[in-house]
């Protein structure tokens, strides 16, 4: 009797084990955390430029950056990947500060380069301020950056700590999305900017740029 | 009186009163500290001041008052405000924006900014301050869906306060020839008989316009 209608019943039954399987999955992404990428844009900075040539070495981990908002529960909120856009502003940025500057695959590829310095940034810290948590009508991002220049032979130059703040209005029709994206972009802006204007006060900078450019004037 | 007579007589009465009571005070005061004037080759850039920890000047008032200055008899040719923050990127941003007209002069030594203001032709920079509070909340609505429809019921209201400042600042002698304070109040109500009708006081509207037309008869010198 079974086998008789066993080919109607497999049917069924394997119609209901998708329906349930695209039930789940359903579920599941509804629970899970919403992803995204950081994207935005900006301006070149209005500065002289210093007549030196440096090397820009990425990591992975500043390329890969991604930070992960929970919930109270411990569960993923938000996964929000800036490593990109970070890529994107130190290639804007650099290269209207310095003669020339060099994307480095390794600190070590340095002294083929023939560059004066290596600048590797790093993140150290990233925390997010969500309205519906801190109760303010804001979305706001700070990160804590490690900023260090080496030598060509990879010996220390400078290695100082740099943080940056942004926020965004929570307005109208701005998802959580665009409010995170905006506060990051700002805080990513105000790092340009207060990484351009205060690069050359950093003692060890100062010195070291006043060695080049003396050895260059003698030149 | 039934029910529905009672809401189809006297509503609009009622509404006519709200209406009419949903206006907005604005007052606006000038001071000047020297003559000003303005060649019709040059320009204005009005900025907004975002320096502070409790609140930041809106991008869109900034905007409302450039557009409107822009436009009219005496119409001014305005920079808008993130070309200008953009193309003298890092010099204008919130952590790094002159606060008082010695900054500007000391940035001015700066060849690329002195060369990129020149080249807008800019020779008042105006800088916005200010927010638009909203107090006062009363009353409440209830929204109800049922299978035979929806509704809502009740009363709302508050009260904005748009209070901005703009200081004009002249390139050519980096001093500080006048300052344009503006006050706007108004209340707002959202009566809802079954469909919410809001009647919004146009407070950071009526402010906008009012800044505006003084700041563009100020930069005239009229």
């Amino acid at each position: 009797m079974f086998a008789v209608t066993g080919n109607r019943n497999d049917v069924s039954a394997r119609s209901l084990r998708a329906l349930l399987l695209v039930g789940a999955l359903g579920l599941l992404s509804a629970c899970g955390a919403s992803s995204l990428v950081v994207e935005g844009s900006y301006p070149t900075p209005a500065v002289r430029k210093i007549p030196l040539s440096l090397g820009l070495y990425l990591h992975e981990d500043l390329r890969n950056f991604l930070y992960i908002e929970y919930t109270e529960t411990g569960a993923e909120e938000y996964r929000v990947s800036s490593g990109q856009t970070h890529v994107q502003l130190f290639s804007n940025l650099l290269p209207a500060m310095f003669e020339r500057v060099q994307v480095l695959a390794s600190v070590e590829d340095a002294a083929a380069a023939g560059v004066d310095a290596v600048f590797a940034p790093s993140i150290e810290e990233f925390q997010l301020a969500l309205p519906q948590k801190t109760r303010l009508d804001s979305y706001e991002v700070w990160v804590k950056y490690n900023m260090r220049l080496l030598g060509p032979d990879g010996a220390y130059i400078a290695d100082w700590v740099l943080t940056s703040y942004g926020k965004t209005p929570m307005e109208g029709l701005l998802s959580v999305e665009g409010g995170i994206n905006e506060a990051t972009v700002s805080a990513l802006r105000d790092l340009a900017s207060n990484f351009t204007l205060s690069f050359g006060a950093v003692p060890e900078v100062r010195d070291w740029l006043a060695t080049k450019q003396a050895v260059v004037g003698n030149q | 009186m039934s029910t529905h007579d009672f809401i189809r007589r006297r509503f609009p009465l009622g509404l006519l009163g709200v209406l009419l009571s949903s206006c907005t005070t604005t007052t606006v005061d000038e001071f000047r500290q020297a003559e000003t004037g303005i060649e019709s080759h040059e320009a204005i850039v009005i900025l907004g001041r975002r320096q502070g920890s409790t609140y930041e000047t809106r991008e869109e008032f900034v905007n409302c008052v450039g557009e409107r200055v822009s436009r009219g008899s005496g119409a001014i040719r305005v920079i808008p405000e993130k070309e200008f923050v953009d193309s003298l990127f890092p010099w204008f941003e919130p952590r790094t924006a002159p606060l008082r007209t010695s900054d500007l002069q000391a940035l001015m030594e700066e060849p690329l900014v002195a060369s990129k203001i020149e080249e807008y032709g800019v020779r008042y920079i105006v800088w916005v301050d200010g927010q638009t509070e909203t107090t006062n909340r009363s009353g409440s609505i209830s929204c109800a869906v049922g299978p035979g429809g929806g509704g809502c019921f009740g009363f709302g209201s508050w009260e904005d306060d748009s209070n901005f400042d703009a200081r004009v600042w002249d390139v050519s002698s980096f001093a500080n020839v006048g300052t344009i304070s503006t006050d706007a109040t108004g209340q707002s109500y959202l009566p809802a008989v079954v469909v919410p009708i809001p009647l919004i006081a146009r407070v950071e509207a009526n402010a906008c316009s009012s800044l505006a037309t003084q700041l563009q008869q100020f930069v005239n010198g009229d």
